[in-house]
This record gives C-alpha cells, structure tokens and sequence, in this order.
C-alpha cells in the first residue's frame, strides 16, 4: 500500500514536471509532407551532423503559422520560419522577424539578387503555380490558361480556397490588367466559377483530389505536382503558351526574441550551400535561389525548375510582392464570398 | 429469414472500413487503392519508426497510465460513498459525477486551454492528464458503482466480527468482490483515454501530444497509407482486448438485461 | 463515508471551472492577433446569431437530425436480433462486432471512411468524400455502435410473453412488431435517438476529415476559432452554445426514462 502511494505521487509529480523537450532543439517552422520531409533529410540532417544540435519541425499551413506566431510574439515558439515571399512582408508589419545579419550568412554571397526579398527574409527555392491535369481522366490536351474556361472541363477544376492570388492575376491579365488592377478580372472569375468543383484548403486535399479524380485538373504548385508523379500518379504539368505560370519564392526568417539566433543563421547558411541547394532542388524539383547551383540535366526546362533566378523574369510572372501583401485581405474576402460560396 | 440477411449486411456495412484499412495498410505504394496491389510492410515500418508516433506514443503512455491510477481509486471511493454514504441529495451527486458525459468535446477542450493559459501551464502535461482524469471519472464512477450495489454487506460485516479493522476488511474482502467492476472500469478508463481525440487536441502541442492528436496531424499533412498501419495495429489490438473481455466477463451482461 | 465523495468532487470542481473559463472568455472583447481580450462585450453572442453562422447551426442541427434518423433504422435490426437471439455465439459476434469499432478511437474510423469515400474500393459516381453525404455516412457509421446497444437494452426489457401473446392471438410477425415491439421499445428509441443526436451536434473529427473544410458544424466552427484564428471568445461563445443544446437534449433523455419507469 505504501508502494503504491509512492508510484502514485511519483507520477503525479513526473506530471506536473513541465513537458520534457530536447532544450537545445533548433525549431524550424515550415509546410509539411514532403516539404518538410525534404527539408528535413536534406537540411536537417546536414546541420544536425556539423553543429550537433538537434532539429525540431512545427508545421502547417502559410496563414495558420502566421496565428501562431502572432499569438506568440516576442516570446516565439519557433526560431526559423520558412514563409512565402508576400506573406513574409506581413511578418514584417507585425514586427516578428529580426532583420537578417547578413554577416552571418556567409553563403548568401552567391544567393541571386531576385531572391533577397528584403533585409527580413531571403528566398531558398522557387517554383510554379500552374495548371496540373491527369490526362488518363482528361481527353484533351490542355495547353494554356484560358482552357481552364471551357466548357468541356466544366465541374472538373479544384484551386486552392486560401489564396487566390494567381487565379486573380491571370484573370486581370487576361483582360488587359494586372494585380494592382485587379478588378478588371472579376468578370472572368465569375465565368470560372461553374467550372470548378472543390476548393482545397490544404497540400494534402489537393493531392486527395487528384488521386480520387474527384478534380483532374487543378492550379497547383509545381513541387506537389511531381510529388504526385514520385507517387505513382501520372499527371501532367502545363507550360501555358497565353500566359506564364506565377511563380512563388519560399523564404526563409529568424524570428524576432529568438534565444536561438546563432543556430538559426548556421541553419539557414547551410540551406543556401551549393551542395544542399543542388540537393534541394532534386528532392523537391524546385529551382535554387543561389547561382552555380547544378540543376540535373533532366529536370532543366521543366515547367517550375529554372536554372538561376534570371530566368524567373523570362518565363514566368512575378507578382509584385507588396501589392500582394497588401491585396491579400481584399482578395480573399472578395474570392471567398464571389467564388468559393454557393 | 430476411431479419438474418438485412442484419448480416448491416454488420457489414460497419466491418467493410475495417477490412478496407486492413487491405491498403498492405499496399505496396502510396496510392490507396483497393485490392492492394501487392503486400509490403513498408508502411508499417514507416509508422512505427516516425519519430512524432514514437514521442506520441510514450505520451499516450503516460497519460493514461496516470489518469488511470488516479481515476481508479477517486473512482471507487466515489462509487462507495453514493451507495453507503447515506447522502441527502444522491441522484444530485450522481449526475454531477457523471457530468463530464454531457460535455461537447470541443467545450471542455478550449475551456481547459484558456484555464491553462491563465495558469500559465499550456506547455505541461498536468492539465492533459487532469482532464482525462476528468473524462475517464464518469465511467469508473459507473462500473464500480453496479458492483458495489450488488455488494452483499454480510460479508463484510462478518470479518468485522471476526476482529478485522476496517482497512484490512476494505482490502481482503470488499476490494476482491468489487473486481468484476474494477475490471470493467480499468477497461472502460484505458480505452476512453488513449483513444481521446477532442479535448487532446486543444490541450496538448507538438512535444506533449497523444498518439490520436499526433494520427490526426499526420492525416493532414501526408496522403500515404501510413494511417492504415497505424490503425491496423490499433484495431487488432482494441479486438483482441474487446474479445478478452467478452470472454472473461461477459459484455452481454454489461449492456443487455436479463431475465 | 461522504469524505471519499471529496476527491471526485475536487475533480469535477477542475472540470466546472474550466467550463467557468469558458463563460468567462465569451463575454469578452477578441483583439485579432492576440490571446488578450478587451472588455465586457455581448458581441460575440450576436456573432454566433450572424447570418452565416445561423448557416452552420442549421446545418449541424439538420445533418444531426438525418444521422439519428438513419442510426436509427440501420441500428434497430442489429439491435432486435442482439437483443433477441438465443445463441451466445451470435451474441458474442454482434457484441464483438459492434464494441470493437466504438473502441479504436475516432481518428481510425474516420480514417478508414476517408478511404472509402476517396474511390479506394469503388469509384463513385457521384463525389463523396469533402461533401455532406460523405459526412452523413460517417456520422452514421460513428454512432451505429451507441444506437445499437441502447437499443437493444431497451428491447432485451420487453417481456416476450406480450409478443408471444400478440402471435397466438392470430396477429402476423409483421403486426407484432408494428403494435407490440416497436411501442414498447420507444423508450429505448427515444434515449437512444437523443443521445445520438446530442453527440452528433458536437461531433468534430468525422466532418473535419471527411468534409475538407466545407461542410462546417458547430465543433469545426469552434475548433477554428479557438486553435486556428486564436479568436477565443467568439470560439467560447459558439462552445457554449453547443453545450447549452446538448444539456437540454439529454435533459430529455431523463425524462423519457423516467416515464418509461
């Protein structure tokens, strides 16, 4: 009877004892499934192996992780953040990431003057937002943006529901607008609306719907697209000839407070290596931000893989960052009660 | 007769995602398709070697391992005092104790979050375990309680004559007549805990998470059939507990009324 | 004696003040973008009446009502020949059969339907899952395990001597259940209906993953909020609104068993 007590109170003290976490793990906060998993094998490891601290993942979506670090500010509970290139600015504006001390970036050196988004974040790789389709499920070829009207694959076209920047864009585009413009496109999303049948809010629900054929023919970014090929889904990517796919730049911040920035900058500083760059683009099919990064021959023009960041002018549609950031609210809203509501 | 058909295919009906679980867990790739394709344990060695369900396994561990050795004796004690207690307002207390029942999910759940919150203990593992302690309560309270009303008071009254103090008759006598209900609460209690989602969610993070909270991420975030393993080896053992327990106490008697 | 009440009653005090916190939170003011909250406010009451989210309690209570409907007429053969048979291998069996599932946890379930829903065994001809049907078919395979067994306490009650009577005074096995079985099983039918019902209101994993977002209940509406925007108030003031509905149907479950006493 006595021993039992004691085991009683034992694990009554072992829970009030705070939860045990690795203290020195460096917290990366990024997408996850294979994003994470890339990111992990491939920068995680690397990092793990010469400086000997742990790393540790919290993942989710863009806007989620966003909530949370603003819930959490100036005591984060994250140190690095790999955020979208528009969505970063409004880290900014909330005052959440510290300017970078490039200093302690030696590798940034080579890193392409497009990717160095501000002095708050810097981009580690880059892809396409294009149109995706199983032709297995679709009959006919699809070779630009404005198929995406027809009335053929009417019902047949999911998008994702938590932003609708580059629908928004091509549609202004095609009327002779752009993102600051915008509005000049709205017309034309309307006409789009009966032709979709789901809204995705997550990496995963897109892929679901591929693989069930609920929506063969989806705008999606261009490293899940071959993510789905590595799984055994045979999709194929679009290089629109009417307009460019819109690219995205993944970035990377240290979080303003962090107790852990000597190991955040040794993390990011590897991730824009050559070496782990090189890697990074083949484990994700994504395009490196740092110039002299080899891209494997078989992958080179490829819709979303672009040797250096020169070529993201040329072949693919930059959409202004800040009047992104900006726009992005109104977009929503806009897109959410118009297209997204029955 | 068609009672026997239509009842066959309803029990079906509820077996077919268990089956269906069970076939692609075997599948060879990531597509889940049905019939497999072939058979690979790939997946299950992905589950088991996951490091966020080896971490959320240990606190699944914990977890209910000490909301269990709390709930039990608070349990039965409670179950004791409602039925010798002679209380004024008995079905008053009963149904407080049973209230946890009736609570949404997702109420309990925010409202220890904020609790924890203003204690300034959202990172620790005591609020999780208080509150399964809290919903694992309802059911030990209820399965002693069955056992304690069918608790012959002669006996116990005879090793009092006998010079036995009340602690020594508490543990030799009433404790080993109470083990039908024991039993059944232990049962109730571990499955309620390692199975609870809802409120797990809101209360626990990354580092303390259980091992549903944990599925349910890894739900979200992959499309493989990683899942399918795990709950394979969630579903052959919950069957093998539930046939055990059939066996042992006779759930027939648990849920149904006899004549 | 009444002294071993105490701990248990210590432990549901935590549980009464957490709810505390709860009614607490959800007459203050929410600050977007932080935990911190203003001051006493009614506003997030008057949300929870908004035009798009009477939308959501509309759709809880009727997507409720159709799963208690169909539990209902799925669960009570099961339940008769449960209740009914003589064999205890059978019992064993619809025993086993039915406890197991309730035992595996939510994830597992909604899991499993995640795959049949996604075209994994047929292709669907019309789309299920991420839509309310493919929701309704979960919520109806969740609560079939409940259903069932309060059913089948209810009916192992019926004295078979008034069937056996309805029969032999020339009454056909179809008539004997319409004027016999099913009246005197209605107390069953009501709690267990009720029970479905008040769960279903509050049900969270099954549309969240079966439903992908868009079909929203009162639960998905309040775990957004709460984890998902940190708006803890307006989460709280929809919790409590869930739990204020649920207390009222189970209020009526007590009444229905004490007029069946």
């Amino acid at each position: 009877m006595v021993k039992r007590s004691i085991v009683l109170m034992l694990l009554l003290l072992s829970a009030v004892a705070p939860a045990a976490e690795a203290q020195n793990a460096l917290v990366v906060s990024a997408w996850g499934g294979n994003w994470k998993d890339s990111l992990e094998k491939v920068v995680a490891k690397a990092f793990t192996a010469k400086t000997g601290i742990p790393v540790e993942f919290e993942v989710g979506g863009t806007i989620d992780r966003l909530a949370k670090a603003r819930v959490a500010k100036g005591n984060p509970l994250v140190d690095v953040t790999f955020t979208t290139s528009h969505v970063g600015r409004l880290y900014i504006s909330d005052g959440l990431i510290q300017p970078l001390d490039m200093s302690k970036i030696p590798n940034a050196k080579e890193l392409a003057r497009e990717a160095i988004r501000s002095e708050y974040h810097i981009g580690v790789w880059a892809y396409v937002y294009t149109v995706v389709y199983r032709p297995d499920l679709v009959k006919e070829d699809i070779t630009k943006w404005s198929d995406l009207w027809k009335p053929s694959l009417k019902g047949k076209i999911a998008m994702p529901d938590f932003d609708p920047s580059h629908i928004i864009t091509i549609a202004a585009l095609m009327e002779g607008g752009n993102e600051t413009t915008w509005e000049k496109g709205q017309k034309k999303l309307l006409e789009l609306k009966p032709q979709i049948a789901a809204f995705f809010a997550t990496d995963a629900q897109s892929q679901d719907l591929m693989k069930t054929g609920q929506a063969p023919v989806q705008v999606m970014l261009s490293v899940n697209a071959y993510h789905l090929i590595d799984q055994g889904i045979a999709v194929k990517l679009v290089q629109p000839t009417d307009f460019p796919g819109v690219i995205g730049i993944d970035t990377m911040t240290v979080m303003t407070g962090t107790k852990k920035a000597e190991a955040a900058y040794q993390f990011i500083n590897m991730a824009l290596a050559k070496d782990i760059q090189a890697e990074l683009v083949k484990s994700l099919k994504a395009s490196p931000t740092v110039i002299g990064t080899p891209v494997p021959a078989n992958l080179q023009g490829q819709p979303g893989i672009f040797v250096s960041p020169a070529q993201w002018k040329e072949k693919a549609y930059i959409i202004n960052d800040e009047v992104r950031a900006k726009n992005l609210p109104a977009w929503r809203e806009w897109f959410t009660s118009n297209i997204v509501k029955k | 007769m068609m009672l026997k058909a239509i009842v066959a295919g309803l029990l079906a009906f509820m077996t077919l995602p268990t089956v269906v679980v069970i076939a692609v867990s075997v599948n060879p790739t990531a597509i889940l398709s049905f019939p497999p394709s072939g058979f690979s344990l790939r997946w299950y060695e992905n589950a088991l070697t996951y490091p966020q369900f080896q971490r959320a396994a240990v606190n699944s561990l914990w977890v209910t391992v000490g909301s269990v050795a709390l709930a039990l004796p608070i349990g039965t004690a409670a179950a004791l005092a409602l039925e010798r207690g002679r209380l004024r307002l008995p079905t008053l207390w009963a149904t407080l104790l049973l209230s946890p029942l009736v609570v949404p999910g997702v109420a309990a759940g925010l409202g220890f979050l904020i609790l924890a919150a203003s204690l300034g203990m959202i990172r620790s593992r005591a609020v999780l375990i208080a509150a399964h302690v809290a919903l694992v309560l309802p059911f030990v309270v209820r399965s002693v309680w069955v056992s304690v009303r069918n608790l012959d008071a002669t006996l116990e009254r005879a090793a009092a004559s006998l010079g036995a103090t009340p602690w020594r008759t508490f543990r030799r006598v009433t404790l080993p007549l109470l083990r039908p209900g024991l039993f059944a609460a232990l049962l109730f209690a571990v499955v309620v805990s390692v199975n609870e989602f809802v409120v797990s969610l809101f209360i626990s993070n990354r580092v303390t998470e259980i091992l549903p909270v944990a599925m349910y991420s890894y739900v979200v975030n992959y499309t493989d059939p990683t899942i399918a393993a795990m709950s394979t080896l969630f579903i052959t053992a919950t069957f093998a507990v539930v046939w055990v327990a059939d066996r042992f106490v006779g759930l027939g008697r648990v849920f149904l009324h006899h004549r | 004696m009444k002294l071993l009440l105490a701990p248990a009653l210590t432990v549901i005090a935590l549980f009464a003040v957490a709810l505390g916190c709860l009614l607490q939170y959800s007459v203050l003011t929410f600050i977007p973008g932080s935990l911190q909250t203003g001051g006493f406010t009614l506003e997030n009451f008057k949300n929870v009446l908004a035009p798009q989210y009477l939308g959501v309690i509309w759709d809880t209570v009727w997507l409720s009502a159709a799963t208690t409907a169909l539990t209902l007429m799925a669960a009570y053969p099961v339940a008769y020949a449960l209740a009914r048979t003589d064999s205890s291998r059978v019992r064993s069996a619809i025993l086993v059969l039915t406890l197991a599932p309730f035992f595996t946890g939510a994830i597992v379930r909604t899991y499993a339907w995640i795959l049949v829903l996604g075209n994994a065994v047929i292709t669907w001809p019309i789309p299920m899952l991420f839509t309310e049907r493919g929701v309704l078919v979960g919520l109806v395979h969740f609560s079939m395990p409940t259903m069932i067994l309060m059913l089948a306490a209810g009916i192992s009650h019926i004295d078979p001597v008034y069937e056996r009577a309805a029969a032999s005074l020339g009454a056909r096995p179809a008539r004997v259940f319409w004027r016999v079985t099913l009246p005197l099983s209605l107390p069953g039918i009501v709690s267990g209906s009720l029970i479905v019902f008040a769960w279903t209101l509050s049900a969270y994993p099954t549309p969240a993953l079966l439903g992908g977002g868009k079909v929203q209940m009162i639960a998905t509406v309040v775990k957004d909020r709460g984890l998902d925007s940190f708006n803890w108030p307006g989460a709280a003031a929809f919790a409590l609104l869930a739990l204020a509905m649920t207390i009222v149907l189970l209020a009526g479950v007590g009444r229905a068993g004490t007029r069946a006493a």
